[in-house]
């Protein structure tokens, strides 16, 4: 079963600072991140610091499907929020075996996955917290902008990846992460082909709409014809 | 018996709202409540506080009118429950006898959190604040005593001795050294979250109350205690706020203040010797868990987040407890009555060195000496002696000794 929020029962750990109170065994160092990594010639607690990291996006990547699936006036939408926030947690799935299969911990929060976090978690609150000021139609676009976002960083992350099983020796860890590469970078592919073209299709929609050139159109109109883009 | 409140239905938010009548609650008698009821009723008033004011500050950074309407019910319904703990509070106690509450509030409810408290970072911000608030309650014994005449131990049911702590003239420092490291949102154990959220609530209620009574007074020396001890609770404010994660969304921090409030009113339950006051705490907890419904829901559609992913299976089985903390004070006394803060760290005072920000600061608001020193001069200069409450034998430090046990 994956985890996608880390916590003490789900057997979370973190690197400790001066600045981040945590006591063993929750606290890992340096030494141990690393040594899954020994012998192959790569910094492995740096690495060890950013697999936790793509980790941590995808997991954010989860909750934020979630979230837009359950918000959408547009069924098109729904339905492709939904399928990939399904492959998206089974991005999280294959992370943490991959993660664990090359003697790593899944449950590990690095700090640039704190930050990481940090960052998504402003991203999906964008989506939400001025909803006020927003009506129907923007707020789909923010949607979509927040899962465009998620999506551009979310390849880079995975084509960070397949560039660093490259630098690999051959060997379990090049092995493990490369099929995990492998399982996910077409899908990555596909999620920002999609979002890059949705957006584009809404914009080219909303500009030659005619409702959205009536200032004060009625909300019941405007949910209508969100309800319609791409029937 | 485990108990989960994410399983409790709770009492709907919409059947939560009292009429005036309702929230016209008998004041206990001050001469026969349990200490420790005065506690608890102190406790939950600042628990309240806390949860309308962090609620004020959340919907100030929304325009959501959904999430903005939850915020205003759940605020409204909170000031309701913080009315009922509050008007608990007879009018004919006094605000320096309800002070003399707070502070023991301060120790016992200190003492407790760092006996149960499973992170010896936080463990030791807890005993640091512990002999700070614990010098407070003897400095305020002595104004007492000086103003009205009479004993602070028949409020505090010689429960909790009244004797000097870390002197509070020492207890100024710089505010970059009221900062702490703060704990980790994924690794922190669940009591250690509720620890310090119901800390800063505390500590923050103390430093606004003596904020705001401090002008009510007439004496000088009234006045000047209040302000001085309000400037350390505002240092006590930062000290336990900055052991909280920051990471946390507005949204998950609603969830969990509501669930520290299940936490405190299942708490306060557990212990209450006053039926009637049981009866009160019992109902803000059905109330509480229908209010954690809420937020969990907003947190599940707004955040795609389950609360089950962010808090524990069960609540944790150690509730907070008043009782008697005599032996650990003490202890705390004898092994940390020295320590001072330099930057995150907690250092001997011998060992900072004499250009330390600290020593600059102390010369600057001592200058022209402290009111906390001057209530205890006034009182060995009329009596001959100043006010304690030593139930355990002699101070365990020998400096802070009367003078006629010294020796």
């Amino acid at each position: 079963m994956t985890t996608l929020t880390p916590t003490r029962a789900t057997g979370a750990t973190t690197k400790a600072s001066h600045a981040l109170l945590a006591e063993p065994p929750y606290a890992v160092d340096d030494e141990a991140l690393g040594a899954p990594f020994e012998g192959t010639g790569v910094n492995g607690a740096f690495v060890a610091d950013l697999l936790s990291a793509a980790l941590t996006h995808e997991r954010c990547g989860t909750h934020l499907y979630r979230s837009v699936a359950g918000r959408t006036a547009n069924p098109v939408l729904r339905a492709r929020y939904e399928e990939f926030g399904r492959e998206t947690e089974r991005h999280v799935e294959l992370l943490e075996d991959a993660i664990a299969a090359i003697g790593g911990d899944p449950q590990y929060v690095s700090p640039i996955a704190r930050a990481v976090q940090g960052m998504d978690t402003s991203l999906l609150e964008s989506t939400f917290r001025l909803d006020g000021t927003a009506d129907v139609m923007v707020r789909e676009m923010v949607m979509l902008d927040a899962v465009l976002l998620a999506e551009t960083t979310d390849h880079a992350n995975w084509a960070n990846l397949a560039q660093l099983c490259e630098d690999l020796p051959d060997g379990e860890v090049r092995e493990v992460l490369s099929r995990a590469v492998r399982e996910v970078g077409p899908q990555e592919d596909e999620h920002l082909r999609w979002a890059s073209d949705t957006k584009a299709k809404m914009t080219r929609l909303q500009a030659s709409s005619p409702t959205m050139a009536k200032v004060g159109a009625k909300a019941e109109e405007m949910v209508a014809t969100v309800k319609e883009w791409f029937s | 018996m485990s108990f989960n409140p994410l399983e409790e239905a709770g009492m709907p938010v919409e059947d939560q709202l009292r009429s005036w009548s309702q929230l016209d609650v008998e004041p206990y008698d001050k001469r026969d409540v349990h200490p420790h009821t005065r506690t608890r009723v102190i406790l939950m008033n600042g628990i309240e506080v806390e949860s309308i004011i962090f609620s004020h500050q959340f919907h100030r950074m929304t325009d959501n009118l959904e999430i903005m309407q939850a915020l205003a019910l759940q605020r409204r319904l909170d000031q309701q429950q913080q009315r009922a703990v509050n008007g608990l509070n007879p009018g004919d106690q006094s605000p320096l006898e309800t002070t003399i509450g707070y502070e023991q509030v301060a120790v016992d409810l200190t003492a407790w959190l760092a006996r149960t408290e499973p992170n010896p970072a936080v463990k030791q911000a807890l005993d640091f604040g512990l002999l700070e608030d614990f010098d407070h309650l003897y400095r305020y014994a002595n104004l007492y005593d000086l103003l009205d005449g009479k004993a602070a131990a028949e409020l505090t049911g010689h429960l909790t001795e009244i004797t000097p702590g870390r002197p509070t003239v020492v207890e100024h420092r710089h505010p970059y050294d009221d900062l702490n490291g703060h704990v980790s949102t994924h690794t922190a154990d669940p009591l250690t979250r509720l620890h310090v959220m119901t800390i800063v609530a505390a500590e923050q209620q103390t430093m606004n109350y003596y904020m705001n009574h401090s002008s009510e007074f007439v004496e000088p020396i009234a006045r000047g205690l209040y302000d001085e001890i309000a400037t350390i609770e505002e240092q006590h404010v930062t000290h336990y706020g900055s052991l909280i994660d920051p990471l946390d969304s507005w949204l998950k921090q609603l969830v969990f203040h509501k669930y520290n409030e299940v936490y405190m009113y299942w708490s306060m339950s557990t212990d209450e010797v006053d039926d009637r006051i049981r009866s009160i705490w019992d109902l803000h907890l059905e109330m509480e868990l229908g209010q954690l419904q809420v937020a969990a829901d907003l947190l599940r559609r707004y955040e795609g987040v389950e609360a089950a992913e962010i808090l524990p299976p069960s609540l944790p089985d150690v509730p907070v407890r008043f009782e008697t903390n005599k032996e650990y004070v003490r202890s705390v006394l004898e092994s940390q009555i020295d320590l001072r803060k330099d930057g995150f760290d907690y250092v001997d005072v011998d060992d900072l060195p004499d250009d330390h920000r600290y020593f600059e600061y102390q010369a600057k608001v001592n200058r022209g000496g402290a009111p906390s020193e001057q209530v205890i001069e006034q009182r060995v200069g009329g009596n001959g002696t100043d006010v304690r409450d030593e139930s355990e034998g002699e101070h365990p430090v020998a400096d802070l000794r009367q003078p006629a046990a010294a020796g």
